[in-house]
């Protein structure tokens, strides 16, 4: 099985080229003429030219693969502008689809988010839940499943919409989910509101990409993730692990809502990000708990813990110069 | 190449990425704080730099530069050793 894979210089991407390289898969990575490809040169894998904006360009990058996995969606780094970033989204999702039709892939694997994933009232949510509509939640939930949408309406060949939880785990380089982590790790106090979150070691979301690109029929949407957790029991449990003060009580919807709003309004046109960001509070707020026991059963996986993750983002980031080396213990003689 | 020649080719590859021009640029500055670079696009530079000159800057390396005269550095270090 050939795959050509889409975002392969991203926090997903990267470390499926990761798992494919290591299974000693046929694959290739499309990549921007601008994109960071240091990892990718160092994991030695295939590099071909290709940008969501220049269709000719994906279906050269295409041709000859039987699956694209498309861990590329656009992610609005503001939501101040809904209609451009939702007009952006679509536009390009629309093109990675013309391609794959016309260089006659088999199979797209796109990687939506959990956004999509509607509340099941008095239990929890599987693969048959999703929003009925653009949700109405923010930008990026209702530009995520407007693409998803476009994705699962596909008719040209087959596809599979992946619905992974919150990514723990090493190379995230633009620090998108794990930023609270990170900013508590290094003794912050961030404002946070409460709400549930999936977490998943962004390693079993590789594991998963690669083993649907080769499998037999599989389901059309699947969910990944490993633990159903309220954000601010974690944060708080996560003090003694990186020896800091107790985080302060969550804030209220509405507050880290305006917080956020705040933020985004004071970086937009500057390269800053918000610190708190807008969609990972409507992520938090509107979080439903799921059952992820099909992908579980379909894919064989045993999804790692929350401390496997940690040990392992820890490690990178302590690598990276993101976090301070641990403490050396006291010695007593 | 000598050394005064691959710098010149770095500060063009940084000027391309930063707000400032090649001959605009000076050693001590930071890359995010003055050139306007954020932490990815920081990487692209030094990812666009070892493409350009075929080097094996890894990952590590590039996540602890922080100004011009860091990449100036690193990247002569990289191409001595691959000469």
């Amino acid at each position: 099985m050939s795959v050509c894979i889409l975002g392969a210089n991203g926090f997903i991407g990267t470390n499926l080229v990761r798992v494919l390289a290591a299974r000693g898969a046929d694959f290739r990575c499309v990549r921007r003429k601008t994109s960071n490809v240091l990892a990718l040169r160092q994991l030695k894998a295939k590099l071909v030219a290709g940008d969501l904006d220049d269709p000719e360009s994906l279906v050269r990058a295409f041709t000859g693969h039987e699956v694209v996995i498309h861990a590329a969606g656009h992610y609005p780094r503001s939501s101040l502008r809904p209609r451009e970033s939702t007009a952006l989204a679509l536009r390009q999702t629309q093109h990675a689809l013309d391609a794959a039709a016309r260089a006659k892939v088999k199979r797209l694997v796109f990687v939506s988010t959990m956004a999509t994933v509607a509340a099941r009232p008095g239990g929890l949510s599987d693969e048959r839940h999703r929003h009925a509509g653009a949700p109405g939640f923010g930008t990026y939930h209702d530009l995520k499943w407007e693409m998803e949408t476009l994705v699962a309406n596909e008719a040209r060949f087959e596809t599979v919409v992946v619905c992974p939880g919150a990514c723990l785990g090493p190379d995230d380089w633009r620090i998108g989910t794990q930023a609270l982590l990170l900013a508590l790790a290094r003794g912050i106090d961030p404002p946070h509101p409460d709400g549930t979150i999936n977490t998943v070691d962004v390693r079993d979301v590789a594991l998963a990409l690669a083993t649907i690109a080769d499998l037999s029929g599989p389901p059309r949407r699947l969910l990944i993730a490993s633990e159903n957790l309220s954000l601010h029991a974690m944060l708080a449990a996560l003090c003694d692990r990186y020896r800091v003060p107790k985080i302060s009580p969550p804030i209220s919807a509405d507050a880290a809502r305006a917080i956020a709003d705040a933020e985004e309004r004071a970086v937009d046109g500057t390269p800053r990000r918000a610190a708190l960001a807008r969609e990972i509070v409507d992520l938090v707020v509107h979080g439903v708990a799921v059952d992820a026991t099909l992908s579980r059963r379909v894919l064989g996986l045993r999804y790692r813990s929350l401390h496997e993750s940690l040990d392992a983002f820890d490690a990178w980031a302590r690598r990276m110069g993101l976090l301070n080396p641990p403490p050396v213990p006291e010695t007593h003689p | 190449m000598i050394r005064a020649e691959l710098e010149g080719k770095v500060l063009s590859l940084i000027s391309q990425l930063s707000t400032l021009k090649a001959h605009e640029l000076r050693r001590e500055q930071r890359l995010r704080e003055d050139l306007g670079m954020d932490s990815v696009s920081s990487m692209e530079l030094l990812s666009m730099v070892a493409e350009e000159l075929d080097l094996d800057i890894s990952v590590e390396d590039a996540a602890g530069i922080t100004t011009v005269g860091g990449t100036l550095e690193l990247v002569a270090q990289h191409y001595e050793r691959s000469a």
